[in-house]
């Protein structure tokens, strides 16, 4: 009772400025996502550097927007929780699939010629084939 | 001792308004973690065909048009302000202040909404379409229809929840002007809002996953 109270004081002790400022900060993370998808880089860092900036602009409006930084205790609980949830579950299935044998998953456009050279299967009928 | 308006709102069963207020937020933080739990599901399966076919998700991903994903991206960056300010106003007693701002979210969720129906009638009348509707000639690799379907699943379940929200917030919008939000009693404004938050933050990992790379 006593958290909570101090909770609700604490949370109205802010100005609007910080919204604003949060606002701002946003848009440029935003504009920075967009300039970065056009910079030439090695495959895996497109999709690393986009969820990295993802993660600040969710992080941002999670603590400010939506206060989790003003109300402690058991918010933040659920929603650590929830995120540590949804890590187990995409990491798991991309583990998985990514430690199958190769023919256990969809071929590839690009693995379709190694490990052993097999054939490329026929591509399903009307369909273009795989480039 | 509760202050004197506050027995109109406290529940019987808490023993003051700040004990309320935060079983209110800590129920809603419950809902809000089982609607990421329903969203990581679809990103659980994006991840997979992704991986599985990265050269056509990332062939496909240049057929969204990314100049519509950008200007939603702002507008529901700004729509998420607008609500930050309402709460912030609501808690100041402005209650036609905050009903002005919800107002703009309110329209903000219609731009976002108005901008999605002109993508996806571009993606019906192109062929752009989910599962065994995909009629895309340019783009017939494998995995190019499995694309369309996570696309329309996860985009359509997030403009699922913008239309929801629109609807809770207009709410909020005819009660803030009607005077019902104070200093003492805002909750709902605070409810609603962490919604629209919801619905921004989930966009902010849809728009780089679907229109960027």
């Amino acid at each position: 009772m006593a958290h909570a109270t101090e909770s609700a004081h604490r949370g109205k002790a802010h100005g609007a400025g910080r919204y604003v400022a949060v606002w701002v900060a946003l848009l440029v993370l935003t504009a920075l996502t967009y300039a970065v998808r056009r910079y030439d880089m090695q495959e895996p860092w497109h999709l690393v550097s986009a969820l990295l900036i993802a993660v600040t602009k969710a992080t941002l409006v999670a603590l400010v927007f939506m206060h989790l930084w003003d109300h402690g205790g058991a918010t933040r609980l659920a929603v650590l929780t929830s995120v540590a949830f949804a890590a187990l579950l995409i990491g798991l299935v991309l583990v998985d699939n990514a430690t199958r044998f190769p023919y256990a998953n969809p071929p590839r456009a690009a693995s379709y010629q190694d490990p052993a050279g097999a054939p490329r299967p026929p591509a399903p009928a009307g369909r273009a084939p795989a480039h | 001792m509760p202050p004197e308006g506050q027995a109109t709102f406290l529940q019987h069963h808490f023993p003051d308004a700040p004990t309320q207020e935060h079983a209110a937020r800590l129920g809603m933080w419950l809902f809000l973690a089982t609607e990421v739990l329903l969203f990581t599901a679809l990103f659980t399966g994006y991840a997979l065909y992704r991986y599985l076919f990265s050269e056509t998700f990332h062939a496909a991903s240049k057929y969204i048009e990314t100049s519509v994903g950008l200007t939603n991206t702002v507008v529901l960056i700004t729509s998420s302000l607008t609500v930050a300010l309402a709460l912030h106003a609501a808690r100041q007693g402005q209650g036609r202040r905050a009903a002005a701002l919800l107002a703009a979210t309110l329209a903000f969720g219609g731009v976002f909404m108005v901008l999605k129906g002109f993508e996806y009638h571009h993606h019906f009348v192109t062929g752009q379409l989910p599962g065994r509707f995909y009629a895309f000639a340019e783009l017939a690799a494998p995995g190019a229809a499995m694309f369309f379907t996570i696309y329309f699943l996860m985009t359509g379940l997030h403009g699922l929840h913008v239309l929801i929200g629109m609807g809770v917030l207009g709410w909020l919008a005819g009660r803030a002007w009607r005077g019902d939000f104070s200093p003492a009693y805002h909750t709902p404004v605070e409810l609603g809002g962490l919604y629209w938050h919801l619905v921004d933050l989930i966009w902010i990992f849809l728009f780089p996953l679907l229109y960027l790379i």
